[in-house]
């Protein structure tokens, strides 16, 4: 396995028939993977099929995972190969070179139209619009360490040395300013309670 | 346990901790449910605009309904 992977367990447990170990895999990516099938394909059903194809293969194929790269990365690819396959499949969605029509470019661009899920749309601000709002409100030794790893993607030992405290306190300051803003995204998020993995 | 969730879903558990830690979330609905809204979080502050869509449930009840399962010798790279 890379010796970076954060997944290296998760999919360990995978592998050997732990369904659960999937189940969280999934869930951690599921919007990532979505949000990377929607460079290549505009309408919500094809990228929900697409996501939903991704995982599947991905699960079938776990005994080929070797860990030569990150299990994301993999993923990553698997998504790109559906996608792609999703196009060839539907003709009229592939760019065709110079003689592409102009409205066709726009297969590429990410994101599904807005207008196609005008509540998705709002309900997405929604969300994005709670977690500013906390985390401008974040005590800062909080929001920093969140800050790091998810924004600027720097791993727990790093952090724990830039900020000059222990691996432990980067730990818990992500977990309290994660469940700090986490409460306050409840009420957005109230009718999806418990629907979830 | 929500400190043991976060830190799941980082990848910053001891390999003896993953399995309980995950027999404990997959087995409580609020775990559950903080695991799912940290990964959130995380992508909401990464730029990526999401209406929090349950993927997951349907991507579960589809492998569910196709029998999915770990094949020796596939490859997920590869046309079929």
């Amino acid at each position: 396995m890379a010796e970076s992977d954060p997944d290296v367990e998760l999919v360990r447990l995978a592998q050997a028939n732990d369904a659960r170990a999937f189940e969280a895999l999934v869930v951690k990516y599921q919007r990532r993977v979505a949000r990377h099938v929607a460079r290549y394909l505009k309408s919500a059903a094809d990228v929900e099929d697409a996501v939903q194809e991704t995982f599947i293969r991905a699960y079938r194929g776990l005994a080929a995972f070797r860990g030569d790269s990150a299990f994301y990365t993999w993923l990553y690819r698997i998504a790109a190969n559906v996608a792609i396959r999703h196009l060839k499949r539907q003709p009229q969605h592939l760019l065709l070179g110079d003689d592409a029509p102009e409205e066709r470019v726009d297969a590429f661009e990410p994101g599904v139209s807005d207008s196609e899920q005008p509540e998705r749309t709002l309900i997405a601000a929604q969300i994005a619009d709670t977690v500013q709002r906390a985390l401008a409100k974040l005590q800062p030794d909080l929001a920093e360490a969140l800050l790091l790893y998810e924004v600027e993607s720097k791993p727990y030992a790093e952090i724990a040395t830039m900020l000059g405290i222990p691996i432990g306190t980067v730990r818990t300051r992500i977990f309290r300013a994660r469940e700090f803003i986490a409460r306050r995204l409840e009420p957005v998020l109230g009718p999806q309670r418990n629907r979830r993995w | 346990m929500s400190q043991k969730v976060s830190a799941l879903l980082d990848g910053q558990l001891a390999p003896g901790e993953v399995k309980d830690a995950l027999t404990e979330t997959a087995s409580d609905a609020a775990l559950r449910d903080r695991y799912t809204i940290y990964g959130l979080i995380g992508d909401v502050l990464r730029g990526n605009s999401t209406p929090d869509d349950a993927y997951s449930a349907r991507i579960f009840e589809r492998m569910k309904r196709e029998g999915s399962r770990i094949e020796p010798g596939f490859d997920p790279l590869r046309d079929e």
